[in-house]
């Protein structure tokens, strides 16, 4: 069963059309590596699945319940739910600077789930020792690196105990020597079998994690497939186009 | 040095009533500022319209003639205005309460502006609800934001409440001034103006501690 589903999306900002007729489906298990020249609405359409921007034609339905149905939304209780079982990471990570390491990754599910507080601490500790944290967890997000600040944000998205993880660039706003330890716990939740959509310039990382590779170009999906499908017998010209541009970097 | 002691007794009687004002003002203005600077993010537009004319008044006009309007004005209204009679302290602290909010509303919601939008975004995709997200991650950090402002507003506050005065309240000014006029002796200004010195140094004190802690639980 698909853990997401996606008909005929549209998204316009004002009569510019960054989002036309994309489809596709995610299958439990499945890492989508999304790439793309810039603008081409990788961001967007993610943006989109998870409700922090509304589309203008289409559907969507997630494992939670419908989102959107041919461009109708539903009610607010019913958008919750339906993306209640998404969580994401955001390329500026967004922790929470008032709050420490710990707390940063205990709030939500204190919040939203009304879990006991030995149950969170009990699943704090896992996460932050997962992505190689557990002696930072009473520092505030500001002292630490940024790609010590993002693997708190994927340990904080995951305390929701999230169904399908969503990754907006989750490393360009890192230095290079860092992006290696975000990419490194993205794909150890890949062999964990962790459900995913990442948009990613990494074509390395796409390669080895992906199950499969979008490549999105001016609103549309040009192409997709296996990664050495796409990436090494790209089909279309404008993926070879837009491979070869990047390898120049 | 004997003719200070022989005044300071009255002059001290003043600076009580100048710090109950004080802490009565900070008390009601610091919370009404705050739920102004809420409504000016509503959604709903009348009620945006109605806090900025607020706003626009009590930042546009004197805080003298505020504070004379509310004591001497209030009561010719035609038929509420018996209901609007105040002593002189209940006067002060409402002419002062209201125009203090509005200054505080604008701090405030230059703190709100200073949160990114990411941070609405990562709460929402946790699902926590408005509320939420206002009271655990918003409005701590705008208080960072805003302490400063805050800080040199409180200080503001202790030398404004001199302009009750006008309207013949006890405070400190008005003391120093009376004993002026009955001993023909400048020393009283002095004084006071000592007075006025310690109460803006402790309240800094306080202030400075506030935010060095504010700034400590992000550092």
């Amino acid at each position: 069963m698909a853990v997401i589903e996606v008909k005929h999306l549209r998204k316009a900002y004002g009569d510019q059309e960054v989002l036309k007729d994309i489809s596709f489906q995610v299958a439990e298990g499945e890492v989508i590596a999304v790439i793309g020249p810039s603008g081409s609405g990788k961001s967007t359409l993610l943006r989109c699945l998870i409700d922090l921007e509304k589309v203008d034609g289409g559907s969507i339905t997630a494992s939670g319940g419908v989102l959107v149905e041919e461009g109708r939304y539903r009610g607010k209780k019913e958008a919750g739910q339906a993306t209640e079982k998404m969580g994401m990471v955001f390329q500026q990570f967004n922790l929470f600077p008032n709050l420490n390491v710990r707390d940063n990754l205990k709030l939500a599910p204190r919040l939203v789930k009304k879990e006991k507080e030995d149950a969170l601490e009990k699943r704090c500790a896992r996460l932050l020792d997962k992505v190689g944290l557990a002696h930072k967890d009473t520092a505030y997000p500001a002292l630490l690196s940024g790609g010590e600040q993002q693997r708190v944000a994927i340990a904080r998205a995951l305390m929701m105990e999230p169904e399908l993880l969503l990754f907006d660039e989750p490393t360009s706003s890192l230095d290079p020597e860092l992006t290696g330890e975000v990419l490194e716990v993205i794909r150890q939740l890949a062999a964990e079998r962790m459900t995913m959509i990442v948009v990613t310039h990494e074509m390395g990382f796409a390669r080895e994690a992906a199950s499969r590779v979008i490549f999105m170009d001016q609103g549309r999906v040009a192409e997709e497939g296996r990664p050495e499908e796409v990436l090494d017998r790209p089909r279309q010209e404008r993926t070879r186009l837009f491979l070869r541009s990047t390898l120049k970097q | 040095m004997a003719y200070f002691t022989g005044i300071a007794p009255f002059l001290l009687e003043g600076a009580k009533m100048t710090l109950f004002l004080w802490a009565l003002t900070l008390v009601l203005s610091l919370p009404l500022g705050f739920l102004v600077s809420l409504l000016v993010r509503s959604r709903f537009r009348p009620l945006v319209w109605l806090t900025e004319i607020y706003i626009y008044i009590m930042r546009g006009t004197p805080l003298m003639l505020q504070l004379m309007f509310v004591y001497y004005g209030l009561p010719f209204i035609p038929v509420v205005g018996v209901w609007l009679r105040f002593n002189r302290l209940t006067a002060a602290v409402f002419a002062f309460a209201l125009n203090y909010a509005a200054y505080f509303a604008e701090i405030f919601r230059g703190g709100f502006l200073a949160v990114p939008k990411g941070q609405y975004e990562a709460c929402q995709v946790l699902g926590l609800s408005r509320m939420q997200t206002l009271t655990k991650v918003v409005v701590p950090q705008m208080i960072r934001v805003a302490l400063p402002g805050i800080t040199n507003e409180t200080i503001t506050l202790v030398k404004d409440t001199s302009l009750a005065y006008v309207i013949a309240l006890a405070e400190l000014m008005h003391a120093a001034k009376a004993t002026v006029s009955r001993d023909s002796n400048p020393a009283a200004y002095v004084l006071a103006g000592l007075i006025y010195l310690v109460i803006v140094f402790a309240v800094t004190l306080v202030f400075k501690k506030l935010e060095t802690r504010y700034r400590l639980m992000e550092k």
